[in-house]
């Protein structure tokens, strides 16, 4: 595929605080990239700048072949679905979605056929005289987006445009979101600090934090294989303990030795090891197992979600097999779920 | 709740209203109530070259002042709105001050700037501009200017900057992000801007009496001759009304442009 955004070194700081430091990253055409992060690990502000609406620091964005040093934002072809939606309030559904059009002197009656486009692609037809502030967050959102989409950029920037939906219309928007990436064949950049989001909608996740890339993949990827401590903890719902190398394939934790699949760390090196909570499942208190009580079950609707304590250490297991509290377990995990990573420092 | 606020309107707007409009068609000498008739004998006095004078005066001054304040107070309110700077609420602070002193000294210190022999000699200036149409409009505009640039200034200030953002990203300049975002979004403020400005420049009397040296009467001044002066209490009454229609339908007309509906005044 062809790049289409090349980050290269990016860096940016705001008076003394550097939000992003020497990033790369690159984007390619027709892909839905997502950064994920915490709130304050850059992800907004590196949208922002591939906008255009602040400065570098250091490095340069490559857009299509061109640097966009010095672009101002009405001169690239990129364009964005702010936070807030952004709407202009003095302008109807109609106005909001032509201005992009209007701005590049587009004849009306091309114009008037490409917002009625935009609006059945979001759903809004026949809401073309309707006052932008009288519509509901969900209404305002797809105008946004078709005030966007209209401009047919090669590329889309989303600030976290579902942030203020409630949780049904925002998984609606999802999968829509989704479609219309498809089928507009435009690449997406997407912000989002929301996990399930981002694992649902993109094609490639970039977890972010204070300011620097902590791994890149397509969801699958970063839910089974994190990289490090961060990247599992804020995917998804994860035991992560600390545990030795014995050997290649060899792994010990907990006073236990584990087989595993990775391979490649020095001998005795201290690694942590994540389980996914779905990945364990509990038995009868056996020899050479972790072994330990049953402190809590909640009910989660799909699964119960329990809690045992081994030794004082909490682990969290997803099951559809209720147990009761104060029982002895012992947890069992195949040796491909153990999955290894370097400490992080 | 709302019976305090209808009792002060009835006492302090409703009452006086109707007095004035009672008056404007009696005809009662000063304290003699049994001299009190009814007739419309004083719609005379509209016909008197006077006060057409005075009328045109009026809205010629204040339509200019009004204009004049709006080319020199936008680009001041916008200018205040965009600044960056931490000084920003001192800068504001320095445009209210002239506020607080009282109008009338104000007046007076301009005419004295404006005889020809002032303070301003020292400096090897002189002036005669007391009884010209351009002492009243300086008068006028350093009067009211502020009054046009505050609702702008709070207006402008309340933009989102995500929507001049939103401009620019698709594909608006800066020209242009002015013309179809920033200045639609000012109106409500240009609107009570004009407001604030254009009635009491329409009313003005103390004013146009010492800068246009009395050669220059506005409605104000007509009014105030009426009553003080010749003691034609119906005229000077109905002369009020007049104003009063006036303003109410130049209230009625400028509001109009504000489509939002959310000006101040």
């Amino acid at each position: 595929m062809k790049k289409l955004v090349e980050l290269h070194n990016i860096t940016k700081s705001f008076d003394d605080l550097v939000v992003i430091k020497g990033l790369d990253l690159y984007i390619h055409e027709n892909e839905f990239v997502t950064l994920l992060g915490p709130s304050g690990c850059g992800k907004t502000t590196l949208l922002r700048l591939i906008g255009g609406f602040e400065q570098l620091d250091k490095g340069e964005i490559i857009f299509d072949g061109k640097n966009l040093q010095d672009l101002p934002p009405y001169e690239r072809e990129i364009n964005t679905v702010f936070q807030n939606y952004a709407l202009f309030p003095h302008l109807n559904v109609y106005e909001n979605v032509a201005f992009g059009l209007k701005m590049k002197k587009v004849d009306s009656e091309t114009i008037n056929d490409e917002v009625q486009k935009a609006l059945k692609l979001v759903k809004l037809e026949g809401y073309e005289t309707r006052s932008v502030k009288k519509m509901s967050g969900g209404q305002q959102q797809r105008v946004a987006i078709a005030r966007a989409i209209v401009n047919k950029p090669k590329l889309l920037l989303l600030d976290e445009p579902l942030g203020a939906l409630d949780l049904k219309l925002r998984q609606d928007m999802q999968y829509e979101l989704k479609d219309m990436q498809q089928k507009l064949g435009i690449s997406f950049v997407f912000v989002t600090h929301d996990q399930e989001e981002a694992l649902t909608m993109s094609d490639i996740v970039v977890v972010m934090n204070d300011g620097e890339i902590q791994q890149i993949g397509t969801p699958e990827d970063i839910y089974n294989e994190p990289k490090n401590k961060f990247t599992a903890k804020f995917i998804g719902e994860s035991n992560i303990i600390d545990a030795v190398m014995k050997n290649d394939f060899l792994v010990n934790f907990e006073g236990v030795d584990f087989e595993c699949v990775d391979k490649g760390f020095d001998i005795n090196e201290e690694v942590d090891v994540v389980i996914r909570p779905e990945d364990i499942i509990l038995t009868k208190e056996t020899p050479n197992k972790i072994t330990g009580i049953v402190d809590d079950i909640t009910f989660k609707g799909v699964h119960y979600e329990i809690c045992v304590l081994v030794e004082g250490k909490e682990y969290v297991i997803h099951s559809t097999d209720p147990v009761t509290i104060g029982n002895k377990v012992s947890l069992n995990f195949d040796p491909d779920e153990i999955h290894v990573m370097k400490k992080s420092v | 709740m709302t019976i305090p606020y209808i009792t002060w309107m009835a006492i302090l707007v409703l009452l006086p209203t109707l007095l004035i409009i009672l008056l404007s068609f009696t005809d009662l000498d000063i304290f003699d109530l049994k001299s009190f008739s009814f007739n419309f004998d004083s719609i005379e006095v509209l016909k008197r070259e006077e006060v057409t004078r005075a009328v045109l005066n009026s809205i010629k001054f204040s339509f200019l002042a009004t204009i004049l304040c709006f080319i020199i107070g936008y680009p001041v309110a916008y200018f205040l709105s965009n600044l960056k700077s931490k000084n920003k609420t001192l800068y504001v602070t320095l445009l209210i001050i002239p506020i607080w002193s009282n109008m009338l000294l104000r007046i007076m210190a301009w005419e004295k700037l404006f005889f020809p022999v002032s303070i301003l000699n020292m400096f090897g200036v002189s002036f005669d501009l007391i009884g010209t149409d351009i002492a009243i409009l300086i008068g006028m505009v350093s009067m009211y200017l502020p009054f046009m640039v505050l609702p702008i200034y709070s207006v402008l200030e309340k933009i989102d900057t995500s929507l001049i953002e939103a401009s620019k990203d698709l594909g608006a300049n800066e020209t242009k992000t002015f013309l179809k975002v920033i200045f639609p979004l000012s109106i409500s403020g240009v609107v009570s801007g004009t407001i604030m400005t254009l009635l009491p420049a329409m009313t003005a009397f103390a004013l146009p009496e010492r800068l246009g040296g009395g050669k220059i009467p506005l409605i104000g001044n007509i009014i105030e001759d009426y009553f003080l002066k010749t003691a034609n209490i119906n005229a000077g009454s109905l002369i009020s009304v007049l104003l009063m229609i006036l303003i109410v339908a130049l209230f009625i007309v400028i509001t109009r442009f504000d489509k939002e509906g959310e000006t101040l005044i």
